[in-house]
């Protein structure tokens, strides 16, 4: 037992469990160090607030139920710059009012996880509709990381890596959560708490008289200094100077905005680990996300079984775009399917990405439920006629 | 092993999702197996038609829903109706009577299984799904009885733990002689 009564080792469940979608994302939050946790219901994503309602107080941390989206957004950037590591959770029509909340936290560069379970407008149905709001909600240029998982293990282990992707580039990443897995129990094993990596943020080893708040090296993360201790730093959105001063030369603005957006987009390659399954000698290359990626990969095998070269190309991060490997996993191909459960999407992202070498075929369905792997199959099929 | 697909399906309030849970907690965290459980159900809190799948295999699962059963487990009229073309050729019906009062052709093996009643006489009526999965443990041996219990025991509050064994031992007494080929 820790002197403040929490026993740490309740962080982290190591072992087998069987375990619905939601309480695996909050497992995996507790596992990589969140200690604050603010959020407004709605369904589905409930199960995440109650879990966390739960546990955070089990091992120390605070759990808020906000009177409203703006509060919880605002509470968990306002803990972040406290130095909590801290998340909150909502679903689609909830993530709406999330936008403005995002986007002061890109600009004061304060790290949090923020999970989105996608449903469709007004009932528990499955979507992926979200995808672009995910990335271009809020107003301003920004980059951003969202991490799409496919299974209650993947909750589990993209939680855990949203926090360090936060914590590492100070800025918020969104889980993507659904419908389909949020509200599914599987398999989930939680490895011991050494087996999982845990980033923190780099905290400043300067005086509040030497300490520059925004001062970073080019397409940098500045060094943090916690509110409360001494920094005075001024947490603005509005255009602001290596030392926080707001200041609106154009100078200035070009600099801070070059820095936000270049710390991610020039680490896309690192950030961005998607999976390949049979693409190298494949003619059909399927690249999905999320719960998608599951019937595609039978779909996959239904394919290969009837002599098909099929492949796929299973994405983690959707945001930033896997530019350079989406190339590489084309390069061979004779037909990509974007295969989504939505209107067609993210499909726009990899047409501009493969640039017309390749033909980019849309593989959607938008009526609340996961594509079955024949469905997928079938558009294989009327690919490769 | 190739996946093995079971829906428990009836009305809210009989316990089908947790009758799956249980189940899959037991297969997955005592006997080692992969399991996806989903579910559906009526926005009223009893009463709507109510529905829960579960795939088990010894890889991990793909796709989440599965278009034919291997097994159905039906403790409605309605649902049993709703839901028996999901039936694989061959597959095994197991239906409750008290709650069962006809029973469609199908291609395959019907058991009645007289939970509720079972239920009623161990002293509540609520435990009928316990009784079901104590017959499927016994005529299946996809677990052990003791992998069950375990289970229950993980999720189930103290004070019903003991209803539960029971319902799940007079299950297990109802198996006796019947042996299901499951797991292929």
């Amino acid at each position: 037992m820790a002197s403040d009564g929490s026993n740490p080792q309740s962080r982290v469940l190591t072992g087998v469990h069987f375990m619905l979608g939601n309480y695996a994302t909050s497992e995996g939050a507790l596992a990589a160090g969140c200690d604050f946790f603010a959020g407004y219901p709605i369904t589905p994503a409930n199960e995440i607030s109650e879990r966390m309602s739960q546990r955070l107080p089990e091992v120390g941390g605070t759990f808020i139920q906000g009177e409203d989206e703006l509060f919880s957004i605002y509470a968990v950037t306002g803990a972040s710059i406290a130095g909590a590591k801290a998340m909150t959770a909502t679903a689609s029509a909830g993530y709406n009012h999330f936008q403005e909340g995002i986007g002061y936290a890109v600009a004061v560069e304060a790290p949090c996880v923020i999970v989105d379970v996608q449903r469709c407008r007004g009932e528990n149905f499955a979507t992926q509709a979200d995808v672009m709001q995910m990335r271009w909600g809020t107003d301003g240029d920004y980059e951003i990381i969202v991490l799409a998982p496919s299974s209650i293990q993947e909750l589990f282990e993209y939680t855990v890596r949203a926090f360090n992707l936060a914590e590492e580039y100070r800025t918020p990443v969104i889980v993507a959560s659904e419908t389909t897995i949020a509200l599914m129990r599987e398999r989930l094993d939680i490895p011991t708490a050494e087996e999982i990596e845990i980033v923190n943020r780099k905290y400043t080893d300067l005086s509040p008289d030497e300490y520059k708040p925004f001062a970073a090296p080019e397409y940098g993360v500045p060094d943090f200094a916690p509110l409360g201790e001494g920094y005075g730093t001024i947490y603005s959105i509005n255009p602001h100077d290596e030392e926080g001063s707001i200041d609106w030369d154009p100078d200035v603005y070009e600099r801070m905005y070059d820095r936000l957006t270049g710390k991610i987009a020039k680490n896309r390659d690192v950030i961005c680990q998607p999976r390949s399954f049979a693409v190298d000698d494949a003619d059909i290359v399927l690249i999905a996300y999320g719960s998608e990626v599951r019937p595609a990969l039978d779909a996959v095998q239904m394919a290969r079984d009837e002599g098909i070269a099929a492949g796929l190309l299973k994405l983690d991060a959707v945001w930033p775009v896997p530019e350079e490997q989406i190339k590489k996993a084309t390069a061979k191909a004779k037909e990509v399917i974007s295969v989504e459960m939505n209107i067609g999407k993210y499909a726009n992202e990899i047409e501009r990405v493969v640039a017309g070498r390749v033909p980019v075929h849309r593989c959607t369905k938008n009526r609340g439920i996961i594509h079955s792997p024949e469905e997928i199959y079938r558009s294989i099929k009327e690919v490769w006629k | 092993m190739k996946p093995l697909k079971i829906r428990f399906c009836g009305f809210g309030g009989q316990g089908i999702i947790l009758s799956a849970i249980t189940l899959g907690t037991a297969l997955v965290t005592k006997k080692g197996y992969y399991a996806v459980q989903t579910q559906s159900y009526g926005s009223e809190a009893r009463g709507g038609q109510c529905q829960a799948e579960l795939i088990v295999a010894d890889e991990e699962v793909r796709s989440p829903h599965s278009d034919e059963k291997d097994v159905l487990v039906a403790m409605s009229q309605s649902a049993l109706d709703r839901y028996v073309s999901d039936l694989k050729q061959g597959g095994i019906l197991i239906v409750d009577p008290t709650l069962v009062k006809e029973i469609p052709e199908v291609d395959g093996q019907v058991i009645e299984v007289p939970a509720t009643q079972t239920a009623v006489d161990l002293g509540n009526r609520i435990a009928a799904n316990m009784v079901l999965l104590g017959f499927v443990q016994q005529a299946t041996g996809i677990l052990t009885k003791d992998e069950l219990l375990s289970a229950v025991q993980d999720l189930v509050k103290p004070q019903f733990i003991d209803i539960n064994t029971r319902a799940i031992e007079a299950g297990i007494e109802l198996a006796e002689g019947i042996n299901l080929e499951v797991i292929e």
